[in-house]
């Protein structure tokens, strides 16, 4: 009897130091490269945390530009001082796997199971869901509203409506409107996505073969060559050339910029699903991830504190809340069905496409030279679209240079 | 009274010299234009300045884009902090600087040009290749988030170094003989003789530092994760992302952070153009 006694207290004890530990002060850093525009929305979100965590203080860290805080990212796993959370796009983290903290096993139950479909795989590591969305935007159609009265809603009327708005308006032997436009350098995604909606993809699924100049690349590729005379091909932002293009594929958080623009060009700007592929309406999704960091510089609760802050972002209301103000898309499919967002999409009615294409979008691979992978995609779409070399030649060359770096 | 081949040498001289005056107003209003470009700009509402052919002067002001722009980073603490990591790393330098080339360019001990090539030969590196080295190193210094890791790496310069060393090789080593004569040592010669000879070099190399650090990025970035450690450059980095920019604010931000530099020309444009006269960089 006593035995059970002292047991029963000492169960109650070690629960109790337990209930103790878990609500000690803890403090975690939030490392983000969100420029100043977002940065009082992310502060608004972490605040609410902070209520609902009275615990918990999170310092949220700007660490300049995508490429700073990967370089920062980089240098900190040398030097072993990583933060315990930090915004991550999948190609950074793909070689530091080893060191992540996954967050799919502390997660509620349906929790996972929430967030949209196409953002699943490039936030799961050996099969379990490691980060989680966070800032994503899709690919959508942008096209001036003014000549367009009706969006291309395949391949073939893309191709058609392209060429016949491409036009030299004054007579003087160049080219005053071009059909559409793309940033074949800056952003391969627009391939990837032609390429998803051929069906292909840049490898087979196990990882072991390039597919991408298999028939859905060759298809993929030649159409975009096939819009070579009618394509303004730069590296700058679209927005900054609106004046001169009919309709171009853009990401979704590109909206703001793009209707400055087009009000600065003097047309009204339309919103459009993609065109329909030869086999989906895929579109890529960029933007990035959460992930927490498993290293010696963050205790438990450091890395507990921080799983329960990315949980917190992916919450319905929450990640309305930042799609809302920031021009990013909701991540969980929950969050499609808010009240607060179907108001915002009644208010915005462009943006009943962009969620429409959102939850038909796949993201990148993670494979771990999927970086280098995309330096080659870039470079070579480039060569491609500005005639350079021709489309199939430059697809073999890609899948060339891919090989290489899958046998590395 | 002018004969006529006089009058006509004359005439050429004139049209020259109108040709010249309007060349070099050509090259300062091409220089200038992106001074002006950001100045209007800053004046701008957003849609403006991202008008494309770019609208030149605004149809109305908007002064209140410096108050949004001081407004979305603490950019007080960003001054202090550019000025004090300004300052310091340029004393710092110049000091380390004047040492070391008086060194290589006066001083006898072996190994010398060995060690110079050496010293040069670090020049070949890429600053970016040591960027994660010199961060662990630092972080294991326990010098992340704090002034001295902004400002200890940067006072030795190999550029300064060899910039001053060529200056004080060309004072001559009589100067040295005739001071030992009458029985000064060398750190006396050094202060009261050749530094103040080589008074353009030194603004110089100064001037070519405190603009470095003004303008330091990634470093910063890198060595800082708190507000109150960061410097103006990381400050107008948060204007921009991937998607856009906001150039209205900032091109303002980008007015108020150059205005110490302006104001610090002015004050030392003979040295400075002495300076590089006499050193002959370009």
């Amino acid at each position: 009897m006593l035995r059970n006694v002292m047991v029963g207290l000492l169960a109650v004890l070690l629960l109790g130091a337990a209930a103790v530990a878990a609500d000690e002060p803890v403090t975690i850093e939030f490392w983000h490269a969100m420029s100043s525009g977002h940065q009082p929305n992310l502060q608004k979100l972490v605040d609410d945390f902070m209520v609902a965590y009275p615990h918990i203080t999170v310092t949220p860290v700007y660490q300049g530009s995508y490429s700073s805080l990967q370089g920062k990212i980089n240098a900190a796993v040398a030097a072993g001082n990583l933060p315990a959370i930090a915004q991550v796009y999948e190609n950074w983290i793909t070689p530091l796997e080893s060191i992540l903290y996954p967050i799919g096993p502390h997660m509620a139950p349906g929790e996972a199971e929430d967030i949209i479909d196409g953002l699943v795989p490039s936030n799961t590591f050996n099969g379990v869901l490691t980060t989680v969305p966070f800032n994503k935007s899709i690919m959508v159609l942008y096209y001036n509203a003014d000549l367009i009265a009706t969006p291309p809603a395949t391949w073939a009327e893309f191709y058609d409506v392209a060429k016949s708005l491409t036009a030299d308006l004054d007579g003087d032997g160049t080219i005053d409107r071009y059909g559409t436009a793309l940033r074949p350098a800056a952003n391969p995604e627009q391939f990837l996505t032609f390429l998803d909606q051929a069906g292909g993809s840049i490898l087979n699924a196990d990882w072991t073969e390039v597919t991408i100049n298999d028939a859905p690349g060759m298809a993929a590729i030649q159409f975009c060559g096939s819009l070579i005379p009618y394509t303004f091909v730069t590296s700058e932002y679209i927005s900054d050339h609106i004046g001169k293009i009919a309709m171009f594929i853009d990401t979704s958080a590109g909206y703001p910029y793009n209707l400055t623009a087009a009000n600065n060009a003097g047309f009204q700007l339309g919103v459009a699903m993609l065109p329909v592929g030869p086999v989906t309406q895929g579109s890529m999704i960029q933007g990035t991830n959460l992930a927490v960091f498993d290293v010696p510089n963050q205790t438990q609760a450091q890395k507990d504190a921080a799983v329960l802050l990315a949980r917190f972002m992916l919450r319905a209301e929450n990640t309305v809340f930042w799609a809302t103000k920031s021009g990013y898309q909701p991540v969980t499919k929950s969050a499609y069905e808010l009240q607060a967002w179907k108001d915002f999409v009644a208010a915005n009615p462009y943006q009943q496409a962009m969620s429409a294409q959102m939850l038909l979008g796949f993201s990148q691979i993670l494979h771990p030279n999927y970086g280098d992978m995309r330096t080659v995609l870039s470079t070579k779409f480039d060569e491609i679209m500005r005639g350079a070399v021709s489309p199939l030649d430059g697809l073999n060359d890609m899948a060339a240079e891919i090989e290489l770096l899958l046998e590395e | 009274m002018l004969t006529r081949s006089e009058a006509g040498q004359l005439a050429r001289q004139r049209a020259y010299r109108v040709l010249l005056y309007f060349l070099m107003f050509l090259g300062c209003a091409i220089m200038l234009l992106p001074f002006f470009w950001m100045l209007t700009t800053s004046l701008k509402t957003e849609a403006q300045a991202m008008r494309m052919p770019p609208m030149w002067i605004p149809s109305k002001l908007h002064w209140e884009n410096y108050i949004l722009a001081w407004n979305r980073a603490p950019f007080g603490r960003y001054f202090f902090n550019s000025f004090f990591v300004s300052i310091a790393s340029t004393v710092g330098e110049v000091f380390t600087t004047i040492l070391a080339a008086y060194a290589f360019a006066k001083m006898r001990f072996f190994g010398k040009n060995a060690l110079f090539a050496i010293l040069l030969g670090t020049m070949m590196i890429p600053g970016e290749m040591l960027l994660i080295p010199n961060y662990v190193t630092l972080t294991r210094l326990g010098w992340l988030d704090r002034y001295e890791g902004l400002i200890i790496p940067w006072i030795v310069s190999v550029f300064g170094i060899f910039l001053l060393r060529q200056f004080f090789r060309a004072i001559p080593d009589e100067l040295w003989d005739a001071a030992r004569i009458d029985g000064c040592r060398r750190s006396r010669f050094l202060w009261r003789i050749v530094v103040p000879l080589s008074k353009p070099a030194i603004f110089t190399v100064g001037l070519f530092k405190f603009l470095g650090s003004w303008n330091a990025y990634q470093w910063v970035l890198l060595m800082t994760n708190s507000e109150k450690m960061r410097t103006i450059p990381v400050g107008l980095a948060t204007f921009s992302s991937d998607i856009g920019t906001a150039y209205h604010l900032l091109m303002a931000a980008s007015v108020m952070a150059i205005v110490p530099i302006l104001v610090l020309f002015f004050f030392t444009q003979k040295q400075f153009i002495q300076g590089i006269a006499r050193t002959g960089i370009k």
